[in-house]
């Protein structure tokens, strides 16, 4: 159990961190390359979201961290559910808007 | 889907017969088995005990030079998954020395959560006639309502029987009221509306249904946690059948399931008031549930399903523990409570929704399974009676 530590160190926040820069920098030049508009909007939705599912990494980090597996297993898979259809809410927003004409070309490439 | 769509041959009919029939063999070696040996029970409760004698359902409790000790009161009641007893011991002082659990058959999550101990030990050592009886407000907090009730009856029963037999003692047992109240109207106007769009087409109908699933999801599923379940089947099957004043509602849905399959074909419980059904259409619209999956696919794992169901109620039509078929994850959505493999099945289940048309109905619910079989029985019905005139 000394490995699982690793989740209530400061460490593992920092790999947070990177991750939610990673996701943020990555979608910017996702949506830029495909030239889908990124309103503000979008952006709350996208932080919202990059902060629930944060959240589920980091309880589950820190259950398992604390000696707690079955929090951990199932505060993984209430709060991943929830991520994952929140995801794929805020992922058919964030594409929303996307030019006709350029969604046929990224089709066909 | 494509079992609706092929045609009925005998050869399908043959197998739901011996389907059914391996069942009814496998509940009637269930209910043969020989019933729980009291006399181990009694000397836990009663160490000096050496002998008994049963005057109805009390154990008159004598040592070995024959003085009697105390007496054995045998309470029975019906829980969520069928009959529960208890033996409740009480000495010749009128003090309660100890209670066990006889036999029950609740859902293991339920159970270990309805703090029996707890409520078995406060009670010990409390006279007869002032034993607490608000072991219900333990069982409000904690979900596990019908268990709870099941061992406050059959430990007021069980001390009732006592006190009427040892110290001729009359204790009434409170008369259950008749419970028809939200929950039951919310179920027949379901139905009803259910019934009446079936004149309805498009956009119309879909709004209506839309709006008697999301009814059904917040009255039937969060609200109540009263959707039908294989457990509940299995245990009125099996014989153990919920008690009509407290338990309307599963009868209700029970009547609608089975009269709108036979009577239209398709059951009108899935379509409006299924509130499992509810929460993978809302998931599928978040989704866009453009998946498409082939048809052997589809029939491998309608297969793998109709498996599933005929194991689980072998399993507890076998053992007489109507829990064992439950392996519904709807407790884990609408109470937070299951098991870890009825947590990843609904995390499965509700990812797969995003892609997929309520793949619960299709590749999972025992209640397909049913409905699939009553609807093959009807048209070979048909069939036959349209050969037998021509």
């Amino acid at each position: 159990m000394r490995a699982m530590q690793i989740f209530n160190s400061g460490f593992f926040w920092f790999i947070e961190g990177i991750l939610c820069v990673v996701m943020i920098l990555g979608l910017r030049a996702f949506m830029r390359e495909r030239g889908i508009p990124m309103p503000a909007w979008k952006w709350v939705v996208f932080g919202v979201w990059v902060l629930f599912a944060g959240f589920t990494i980091a309880f589950v980090g820190t259950s398992l961290g604390e000696g707690e597996p079955t929090a951990a297993t199932r505060g993984g898979l209430l709060f991943g559910l929830i991520a994952v259809i929140g995801g794929a809410g805020a992922w058919r927003a964030l594409v929303s808007g996307r030019d006709p004409g350029e969604r046929a070309q990224v089709t066909d490439s | 889907m494509n079992e609706r769509k092929s045609p009925i041959r005998e050869q399908r009919i043959v197998r739901y017969i011996v389907a059914v029939a391996i069942l009814a063999a496998a509940l009637t070696y269930g209910r043969t088995r020989a019933a729980p040996d009291l006399e181990p029970l009694i000397e836990s409760i009663f160490p000096a005990a050496a002998s008994t004698q049963q005057d109805q359902n009390v154990y008159h409790v004598y040592d070995t030079d024959d003085h009697l000790i105390g007496w054995a009161g045998l309470g029975q009641s019906g829980g969520y998954g069928g009959p529960m007893s208890v033996l409740v011991g009480i000495d010749a002082t009128g003090t309660v020395v100890g209670v066990r659990i006889v036999e029950q058959r609740e859902t293991p999550v339920f159970w270990s959560r309805a703090r029996v101990p707890d409520y078995l030990r406060a009670i010990t050592g409390s006279r007869y006639d002032e034993v607490g009886y608000d072991y219900q407000d333990i069982a409000a907090v904690t979900g596990a309502t019908l268990s709870t009730d099941a061992v406050i009856e059959s430990v007021r029963t069980s001390i009732a029987d006592v006190a009427g037999v040892a110290f001729d003692v009359h204790m009434p047992l409170p008369r259950k009221p008749f419970e028809f109240g939200l929950l039951e109207i919310v179920i027949l106007a379901l139905f009803a509306v259910g019934i009446a769009s079936r004149r309805l087409r498009g956009p119309k109908r879909s709004r209506v249904r839309w709006g008697a699933q999301i009814t059904g999801l917040v009255v039937l599923g969060f609200w109540k946690e009263s959707p039908i379940t294989l457990t509940k089947i299995t245990a009125i099957l099996s014989g153990y059948l919920p008690d009509v004043r407290t338990s309307i509602a599963i009868y209700l849905l029970l009547a609608g399931f089975l009269l709108t399959t036979i009577l239209y074909g398709r059951n009108l419980y899935c379509l409006y008031a299924c509130p499992f059904g509810a929460a993978q259409r809302i998931v599928g619209v978040i989704g866009g549930r453009r998946l498409k999956l082939p048809p052997w696919s589809v029939r491998a794992m309608e297969t793998a399903r109709n498996v599933v169901v005929f194991g689980a109620l072998f399993a507890a039509f076998l053992t007489l523990q109507p829990a064992l078929a439950g392996y519904e994850p709807f407790a884990v959505l609408f109470s937070l409570r299951g098991t870890n493999l009825q947590w990843l099945l609904l995390f499965i289940v509700l990812v797969a929704s995003l892609a997929i048309r309520t793949p619960w109905c299709a590749f999972f619910c025992p209640m397909r399974t049913i409905e699939v079989v009553i609807q093959d029985t009807k048209r070979w019905l048909r069939r036959k009676r349209r050969e037998a005139a021509t």
